[in-house]
């Protein structure tokens, strides 16, 4: 366990580093990039020294873990609120959104996946692979334009875009939670497919418990361990497929503020929201770890 | 399923000789036609410029295939190069390089060459060496799993106490096992580029204006969606007709060759 800690450390570290390099390491002065051709000198000296730009590199870095230390992202070349301020009143509703597709993901995946196990090898069990192997194909800047076209313009049943009312939320966390289903399908399918060959489901099948206990009580149980690796893992591209959806929908979470830096070139801005990104994906993957190391007996002193 | 991922492609690659041999004009723009249905003039009918889209789907197909081809060759090399040095050496050289590939795996999906991308400046080149940056740690992690399979095979051994020398036992001895599971990667990574591209093409860090490029094309379909929904869904089907067709290559190949990967 501690060894993982340390493992998850270094690679926090790693993180810090790179989105570091981001801004302060490219090639080119980032000053002009970010300020454009018609800033005066005095601009740039204030923006320089703000950004600690004028510093040695290594000073530079330092003094960038230390504000984060203190969780100071610096300020918005544009607006001059501090970052912090932004990314926690962002991150809500893209976390809001990021549980509500993984909900719709697993209540999509899991049924599916059994379906085809249950059915393997028959036309049901080949429907169900086709299925999930053209989701998993359609990227988010695809399938969200498509749900939005069918639910919201012609059926007109749900809001095209934007945060207003509860339904609003349904398009976006639809549109990531079908990509998310796909893989959850085929891993759900592949993993009863295994504990579908176990002993003890000949045992359980034997001693005369009905198919729906077996499956349920038996199979499914043996079978969810692979499965919550597969959601700590897919957490990830979730977060990053929330960047395309939000700004399809006009989603105001994190995802949305990163597209909006990117086109005012708010570098700061930028380096912050990438950073939350990849700390949440870090974290989440390290709390997956750890809880599948406490649910599998097997895997201690591993 | 291979008939079907074939004609696929057959069907694009005539459509693009077809397009440039009738000197389709992706970048004409015709104000009077305005987001134009399908038509007799425009077949795909036009954009909110009044350009061709059948022309521009047929140029923004080669940009993208350029593209893809070009990040997954220099992608590949890389990887491998790396991998298979980590995977035959050990010790801490591979220590330090899987750290590298897991900080690089801590940034979710396309996230890093967002990040990249957003830095260095839109555009064609920078797009590319955007997705290089990023895209080479999966080829690594690949190379170097299957190396250390292979490294103690007695073939391997044999070579290495006759005296050869690493890059010769690497090349000779070692790369031509890993052949047919690199060929089925990379197949699945033209298709995957190929998102990549559109994904940061969408949010305005691919290919500028007035070049045709998919995810830019599909871009401007969403803001019009309302008056001309023929527009995103003409690109929309175009792309993910290719991704697909791709990625039923890979799985083709893939059975053929007979290689295991957890996809």
């Amino acid at each position: 366990m501690l060894s993982r800690l340390l493992h998850a450390a270094i690679v926090i570290f790693g993180v810090l580093l790179l989105t570091f390099l981001l801004v302060h390491a490219v090639p080119g002065d980032p000053v002009d990039v970010m300020l454009g051709d018609s800033a005066t000198m005095a601009d740039r000296d204030q923006l320089r020294a703000d950004l600690g730009l004028d510093q040695p590199i290594l000073t530079q870095f330092w003094q960038y873990l230390h504000k984060l230390s203190r969780a100071d992202f610096g300020q918005s070349i544009h607006t001059h609120q501090p970052i912090a301020e932004l990314i926690v009143a962002r991150y809500p509703a893209t976390l809001k959104l990021a549980i509500c597709a993984l909900l719709i993901g697993l209540a999509i995946g899991i049924p599916l996946g059994i379906y085809g196990a249950l059915h393997n090898g028959k036309w049901q069990d080949m429907l169900v692979t086709l299925i999930s192997v053209r989701f998993s194909a359609m990227p988010a800047f695809w399938l969200g334009p498509l749900l939005m076209l069918l639910f919201a313009v012609w059926l007109g049943w749900l809001p095209v875009s934007g945060m207003e009312g509860q339904s609003s939320i349904i398009l976006p966390a639809l549109t990531l939670g079908f990509g998310l289903s796909a893989i959850l399908t085929r891993m759900t399918r592949t993993s009863m497919l295994e504990v579908l060959n176990e002993d003890f489901i000949r045992t359980a099948r034997a001693k005369g418990l009905s198919e729906r206990e077996v499956i349920t009580r038996h199979a499914l149980r043996a079978a969810l361990l692979p499965i919550i690796t597969i959601v700590g893992l897919q957490m990830g591209s979730l977060l990053a497929g929330t960047v395309i959806t939000e700004t399809i929908f006009s989603w105001e979470g994190v995802g949305r503020l990163l597209v909006e830096s990117i086109e005012k070139r708010d570098y700061p801005v930028t380096q912050a929201c990438v950073l939350a990104i990849a700390l949440s994906y870090v974290l989440v993957n390290a709390a997956t770890d750890i809880a599948y190391r406490l649910a599998d007996p097997r895997t201690k002193g591993a | 399923m291979k008939r079907f991922a074939l004609s696929v492609l057959l069907f694009w690659f005539v459509a693009v000789m077809l397009g440039r041999l009738y000197g389709l004009q992706p970048n004409v723009i015709d104000l009077d036609n305005i987001l134009a249905k399908p038509g007799v003039h425009y077949w795909l009918g036009a954009d909110d410029l009044g350009r061709d889209i059948l022309a521009r789907v047929l140029k923004g197909v080669e940009v993208s295939i350029w593209v893809s081809v070009i990040v997954t060759l220099v992608t590949m090399t890389l990887g491998v190069t790396v991998g298979l040095l980590a995977g035959f050496l050990g010790g801490a050289a591979d220590k330090v390089l899987m750290q590298v590939t897991d900080i690089f795996l801590a940034f979710p999906g396309v996230l890093l060459a967002i990040a990249f991308a957003a830095v260095l400046g839109a555009g064609l080149g920078n797009l590319i060496l955007a997705l290089c940056l990023t895209g080479w740690v999966s080829y690594a992690r690949l190379a170097r799993a299957q190396t250390m399979s292979i490294r103690h095979r007695q073939h391997v051994v044999a070579a290495e106490s006759l005296g050869a020398s690493i890059p010769r036992i690497l090349g000779r001895h070692i790369l031509p096992l890993l052949a047919s599971v690199l060929i089925v990667e990379a197949t699945y990574s033209l298709a995957s580029v190929m998102v990549a591209e559109a994904t940061l093409s969408f949010l305005g860090l691919g290919i500028q204006a007035p070049e045709a490029s998919w995810g830019a094309m599909l871009r401007d379909g969403v803001r019009y969606m309302l008056v001309a929904p023929h527009y995103v869904l003409v690109v929309g089907l175009s792309m993910m007709s290719l991704v697909l067709a791709i990625n039923l290559g890979g799985d083709y190949l893939r059975d053929k060759l007979d290689v295991r990967t957890e996809r």
